[in-house]
C-alpha cells in the first residue's frame, strides 16, 4: 500500500496541483512584502517552512489509499473530538477565544484538521451500510447525530467561522449523495427558524459583527473599522495595484489581521484588479478540477471526500472572500493556502493530498 | 473491489448533481469577481483618494472631570493637560523587543508594561494607558524614538490639579485608576481615572463626564496630520459645595505642624465652611504612579494621614462636655445660675478623691465662672445632682453617640454611656465614680469633632441640629440643575430661651472675661467658646502633655454666624494649644472687621 506505483502517478491531477502551487507562491509573495521595511520577512519565511511541512503531510496522504482512512474515520471522529475538548481544558485563550493548542514553541488548532475528520467521517457514515440509502431517516439521523456533536464543540471554543464552513460542505455532500431537495429545505428552514434561538448564544462581539454587516457605519470606530479599511485597501489597489510600496493600507497598519484572515484586502491593494483575476481564476481551477474528480469518480467513498473537500475548498474560499470585499459579515475564517497560520496550511494540503489520493485511484 | 456496480442511470444523476453544485460554485466565483470589478474600478477612484487622506487612527479623548468650587465661585480643584503613555496593542508588531526598548528609555518595569498588554486582547486598536504624568523630557524621548517604537503613543488628557498637594485633601478627596476589584462593578472601563474617597468618591457618577473619540489622520510615519471626525466627550458636572475657600486655607495654615481637625460650620444652616484633618495626604500624589511599597507606606504611616479626624476619629470631649452637664442641669432645674461652691482644688467622693486641674483650686465660683474657669468641682458636684441620666439624654440630643448623617461615608457614631441600661461599657456596674468621670467629658464619653461642631451649632443658633451640608448643588454644562440638596434639620434641643442666653453668655465669658479660652480673644469680635483638655484614652500617652486639646466656638456670640471646632492630637491644654488656632481662623474669616477695628484703634 506504502508504494506508488507507476499508474498512480500517471493520474496526478498536475493542474490541480499547479493551481494550489501558483496560490502558496503569491501568498509568500504577499507576506514578505509585508514584511519589507518592517524588520524583516519572518513571517514569509514560516509560511514557507509550513508549505514545506504541508507537502511532505501530502505525500504521505497520498501514498495511503484513501479507503484506509475512511475505514479509520470512527477511530479519527473520536481522537478529534478529543482534540476539541482539549482545547477547553488546556486551550491558551487568544482574542477572546480559545482555539489552539499549544505544544512547545508551536500552536495548534484542533478545528482545522478536524474539517477533514468530519468529511471522512461523512463519507464513512454515508456507506457504512452497503444498502444505504440517502433518504432514509436512520442514515439522515445517525449523520445528524455525528455532525452535531463536533459543531456544537466548535461553536462554543468560540470559533464561528470554522462552524460556518462546515454547513456548506455537509449540505454539499448531502445534495450529491441525492438527498431530496425537500427535506433539505426542511431543515434549511429549520436552521433559519432556530436563529434568534441561536443569537443568544452568540458572544457580544459576534452579535457587533453581524449587526456591522448589516450597517457598516453603525459603529466606524469600532467593529466596522475591519470592514471600512479592508474595502479602502481593496478598492484604492484599483486597476493596476499600487504596487509592495505603494501599498500604504496594508503597510501602514490600518488593515487588521493583514497577515492572516484579510489577507486579501493586501493583495487585492497591491496588484489590483488584474492581480485578483489571476488569484480567483487559480482558485476556480482548483474548484473546478476538484468537482471534475468527484464527477469522473465511480467508488462512492472516494466521490465523497472529493465532493466534500471540494465544498471545503470552496466554501472556505469565497466565505472569506466574500466577508473581506464585505459582502457577508466578518467571520473568522482563513483564505485557503494564502493566509498565514500553520495549521491551516497543513491540513489544506492534507487535504489536497486526499483529493489527489481519490484522482489517483479512481479507476481501481 | 467497488462497493457499487451502479447503473449507468445513477452515474448519470450523481453527473448532475455535483455539476450543479459546480455551477453554483462557479457562479459565486463570478459574483465575487464582479464585487471586486465594483471596487476597484467603479469605486476605485474614490476609494483611492480615502486611502490617500483617510489614514485614520481613532483615539479615545477622556472627559475633563468636573470641578468642584467653593460658595463663592473659586475653584477648589482644577484640571489640567498632561501627558500620559499609551500602548496600541494591534500596532506592536515585535511586543518583546518594543517593550524592552521602552522598559530602558523610561525606566519602567519591563512586568508593568506586560502587565498591561496582558489585560486587553493583543488586536484592540484602543490605546491602553501605561503611566500617566508624563515630564516633558520623558514625553521628548519617546516622541525621538518614535520609529522605532510603534504602537507607543503619548497622548495628552486632563489630570487633577490641586491649589496645593494637600488641599482640603480628606475633603476632595483622590482621584486614581480604577482598580482590579473596582473593574468587577462593571461600570468603568480600564484606565478610568474615579474618584477614590471624599467628595470625589460620593459624587463621582456627576464628575466623570462620559469620554469622546477622536479619528484623527496621520501621516506616513504615523504623525497626526488632521483631526477628521471629533465626538466630544462630555465634560462632567460641576460641584458647587458649601466650603469657603479662604476659610479652609485659614485652617489649613493655622493647623500646619499639628495633628488633629477643624470644623468651620455656619449656625445658621449646617453648611459646613471648612473641614480639614491632619496630616493630610497628597492627592497628587496618590493619583500618580504609587508602587505597592510606597502605597504600603503611606497606609502603615503611624500618624495615619488617610484618615479623616474630622468624622472618623473619637476623642473624649473633655470640658467641653461641662457645656451639657450645665444644659440639662439648667433646662431640669438641679442646677441654678446662683448655685456656688467653694473650690479648693479637691472633692471627696467616698475613698476616692478627685483634683482640679488647677493646683488649690479656683475659690468661690458659681455656675457661669464655673463654665469660664473650667472648674471641675463645681461640675463634679454638678454632675451628681444632674444624674447620668439626664446627662446621657441632652448629650443624645446635642446629637452626640449619633452619626451627624453628613454625605461623606466612614463616620464613627461617637459613644455616650449610660444611654441604655445603667451599666458602663465594659459591663461593670455604673458607680457614682462613673458619674462624676463624665461630667467633665471623661471616661467613656467619646465624640468626633464633627459633632461637637454640630452641637455647638445647636447652642449658637438655638437648640437646631443641622444636618452637615458639603454639597449645594450639582450643576451639568449646559447648566441644568443634576442634584441639589437644602440645608435638612435633624434634631432639636428645647431649652429654655433663658438657658441659651445664659450659656452663650457664659462661654463668650470663657474668652472675653478671663477665662480659659482668653488665647481666642479678638478685639472686635466676641467669641464665645468652651475649652476641653481630654486625656487620651491610650494609656501610654497619659503622661503631662499628651493629652488632646479642643476648643469648641462660635463667633460674634450676640449673632452667632460661624462655628470653629479645633482639636489638637496630643497637643497639650485645649486653652493653650486650641483656642489660639481658632483665633487665627476667626481673623481670616473676620479680615475685614479686624481690620477696621486695628484701624480704629490706630487711628
Amino acid at each position: 500500500m506504502l508504494r506508488l506505483d507507476r499508474r498512480l502517478l500517471h493520474n496526478v491531477d498536475w493542474p490541480l496541483l499547479g493551481a494550489a502551487f501558483a496560490i502558496v507562491i503569491l501568498s509568500v509573495i504577499c507576506l514578505s512584502s509585508l514584511g519589507l521595511g518592517r524588520g524583516g520577512s519572518g513571517l514569509a519565511l514560516r509560511q514557507l517552512m509550513w508549505v514545506g511541512v504541508g507537502i511532505g503531510a501530502l505525500l504521505v496522504v497520498v501514498t495511503f489509499d484513501y479507503r484506509s482512512f475512511v475505514r479509520a474515520a470512527p477511530a479519527l471522529y473520536l481522537v478529534g473530538l478529543g482534540l476539541l475538548v482539549t482545547v477547553f481544558v488546556l486551550g491558551r485563550m487568544v482574542s477572546g477565544a480559545r482555539r489552539w493548542i499549544h505544544l512547545g514553541p508551536l500552536t495548534f488548532q484542533p478545528s482545522e484538521l478536524f474539517k477533514l475528520i468530519f468529511i471522512l467521517t461523512l463519507a464513512w457514515a454515508l456507506t457504512w451500510r452497503r444498502e444505504a440509502q440517502p433518504n432514509s431517516r436512520g442514515t439522515l439521523g445517525w449523520t445528524f447525530a455525528l455532525v452535531a456533536v463536533p459543531f456544537v464543540l466548535v461553536v462554543r471554543q468560540p470559533d464561528l467561522g470554522t462552524a460556518l464552513v462546515l454547513l456548506p460542505v455537509l449540505g454539499a455532500v448531502l445534495v450529491g449523495v441525492g438527498v431530496r431537495l425537500r427535506i433539505l429545505g426542511g431543515l434549511a428552514g429549520a436552521g433559519v427558524a432556530l436563529m434568534p434561538i441561536a443569537w443568544f448564544f452568540l458572544k457580544p462581539y459576534q452579535r457587533d459583527r453581524l449587526l456591522v454587516y448589516l450597517d457598516p457605519f453603525r459603529d466606524p470606530l469600532g467593529t466596522a473599522y475591519n470592514v471600512i479599511q479592508a474595502k479602502i485597501a481593496i478598492g484604492s489597489g484599483q486597476l493596476l495595484g499600487k504596487g509592495i510600496s505603494g501599498a500604504t493600507q496594508s503597510r501602514l497598519a490600518f488593515l487588521p489581521e493583514r497577515h492572516t484572515d484579510f489577507i486579501f484586502a493586501v493583495f487585492a491593494e497591491m496588484w489590483g484588479f488584474v492581480g485578483c483575476l489571476v488569484l480567483i481564476v487559480a482558485y476556480g481551477v482548483l474548484v473546478l478540477r476538484g468537482f471534475e474528480i468527484a464527477v469522473v469518480t465511480r467508488e462512492a467513498r472516494g466521490r465523497i471526500i472529493a465532493l466534500g473537500i471540494t465544498a471545503l475548498f470552496a466554501a472556505q474560499t469565497l466565505i472569506n472572500l466574500g466577508m473581506v470585499t464585505g459582502l457577508l459579515p466578518v467571520v473568522g475564517i482563513p483564505l485557503p493556502l494564502m493566509s498565514y497560520g500553520g495549521s491551516s496550511m497543513v491540513v489544506s494540503f492534507m487535504a489536497l493530498g486526499l483529493l489527489l489520493s481519490v484522482r489517483m485511484r479512481q479507476f481501481q | 473491489m467497488d462497493l457499487d456496480h451502479e447503473s449507468t442511470a445513477r452515474r448519470e444523476a450523481w453527473k448532475r448533481r455535483v455539476l450543479s453544485l459546480a455551477a453554483v460554485a462557479g457562479i459565486a466565483f463570478v459574483g465575487l469577481l464582479g464585487q471586486l470589478w465594483y471596487l476597484q474600478v467603479l469605486e476605485g477612484g474614490k476609494l483611492q483618494e480615502m486611502s490617500e487622506r483617510n489614514r485614520i487612527r481613532i483615539r479615545p479623548v477622556a472627559a475633563p472631570r468636573g470641578i468642584l468650587f467653593d460658595r463663592n465661585g473659586l475653584a477648589l480643584v482644577d484640571n489640567r493637560p498632561a501627558f500620559t503613555l499609551s500602548l496600541i496593542p494591534r500596532e506592536i508588531d515585535d511586543r518583546d523587543t518594543v517593550m524592552a526598548r521602552l522598559s530602558v528609555l523610561l525606566k519602567i518595569p519591563l512586568s508593568e508594561l506586560q502587565e498591561a498588554l496582558e489585560r486587553v486582547p493583543p488586536d484592540s486598536f484602543r490605546p491602553v494607558r501605561v503611566r500617566r504624568g508624563l515630564t516633558l523630557d520623558e514625553v521628548t524621548k519617546v516622541e525621538e524614538r518614535k520609529l522605532e517604537l510603534p504602537g507607543v503613543v503619548v497622548e495628552v488628557e486632563p489630570q487633577r490639579v490641586y491649589p496645593t498637594s494637600t488641599f482640603a485633601a480628606h475633603l476632595l478627596g483622590y482621584v486614581r485608576e480604577v482598580s482590579d476589584d473596582q473593574m468587577k462593578q462593571g461600570r468603568y472601563r480600564r484606565g478610568d481615572m474615579i474618584g477614590q474617597s471624599g467628595l470625589e468618591r460620593l459624587l463621582d457618577e456627576y464628575l466623570r463626564g462620559r469620554d469622546g473619540g477622536e479619528r484623527i489622520e496621520v501621516d506616513a510615519l504615523g504623525r497626526p496630520v488632521q483631526v477628521m471626525r471629533r465626538e466630544e466627550p462630555d465634560p462632567g458636572a460641576q460641584v458647587i459645595t458649601t466650603v469657603d475657600r479662604r476659610i479652609q486655607e485659614a485652617a489649613e495654615r493655622a493647623m500646619a505642624g499639628r495633628s488633629g481637625a477643624v470644623v468651620v460650620m455656619d449656625p445658621r444652616n449646617g453648611d459646613v465652611l471648612a473641614m480639614t484633618s491632619s496630616p493630610a495626604f497628597e492627592l497628587d500624589r496618590l493619583a500618580g504612579n504609587l508602587d505597592k511599597e510606597e502605597w504600603l507606606k503611606v497606609i502603615r504611616d503611624p500618624l495615619t494621614p488617610l484618615m479623616n479626624r474630622a468624622l472618623q476619629s473619637q476623642y473624649a470631649p473633655g470640658s467641653v462636655f461641662k457645656v451639657v452637664v450645665a444644659a440639662a442641669g439648667l433646662q431640669e432645674g438641679s442646677l441654678t445660675p446662683m448655685d456656688r461652691i467653694y473650690c479648693n482644688g479637691e472633692f471627696h467622693l467616698g475613698q476616692w478623691t478627685f483634683k482640679d486641674w488647677k493646683e488649690g483650686g479656683h475659690g468661690h465660683v458659681d455656675t457661669r465662672t464655673a463654665l469660664i474657669h473650667s472648674c471641675n468641682i463645681f461640675f463634679y458636684q454638678a454632675g451628681l445632682k444632674v444624674g447620668p441620666a439626664a446627662i446621657a439624654r441632652y448629650a443624645e440630643a446635642f446629637g452626640l453617640g449619633a452619626p451627624s448623617g453628613i454625605d461623606l461615608g466612614g463616620e464613627k457614631a461617637g459613644l455616650v454611656p449610660f444611654a441604655d441600661g445603667r451599666r458602663r461599657v465594659d459591663g461593670r456596674k455604673w458607680q457614682a465614680g462613673d458619674t462624676v468621670n463624665m461630667s467633665i467629658g471623661q471616661g467613656q464619653v467619646l465624640v468626633t469633632p464633627m459633632q461637637v461642631a454640630r452641637m455647638m451649632s445647636a447652642v449658637a443658633n438655638g437648640g437646631v441640629l443641622w444636618r452637615p451640608r458639603l454639597v449645594q448643588r450639582v450643576e451639568r454644562v449646559d447648566g441644568s440643575l443634576a442634584y441639589s440638596s437644602s440645608s435638612k434639620m435633624t434634631g432639636r434641643v428645647d431649652l429654655s430661651p433663658i438657658v441659651w442666653a445664659f450659656l452663650r453668655h457664659a462661654l463668650s465669658g470663657v474668652v472675653n472675661e478671663g477665662g480659659t479660652g482668653g488665647a481666642a480673644r479678638i478685639p472686635g469680635i466676641d467669641v464665645a467658646g468652651k475649652t476641653g483638655t481630654a486625656q487620651s484614652v491610650n494609656k501610654s500617652d497619659a503622661a503631662k502633655g499628651q493629652d488632646h486639646a479642643w476648643f469648641a466656638s462660635f463667633g460674634p456670640a450676640q449673632d452667632p454666624e460661624v462655628v470653629v471646632v479645633v482639636l489638637v492630637e496630643r497637643g497639650g491644654k485645649g486653652g493653650q494649644v486650641a483656642a489660639p488656632i481658632a483665633r487665627q481662623i476667626y481673623q481670616a474669616i473676620f479680615l475685614e472687621k479686624v481690620a477696621m477695628v486695628q484701624l480704629g484703634e490706630d487711628g
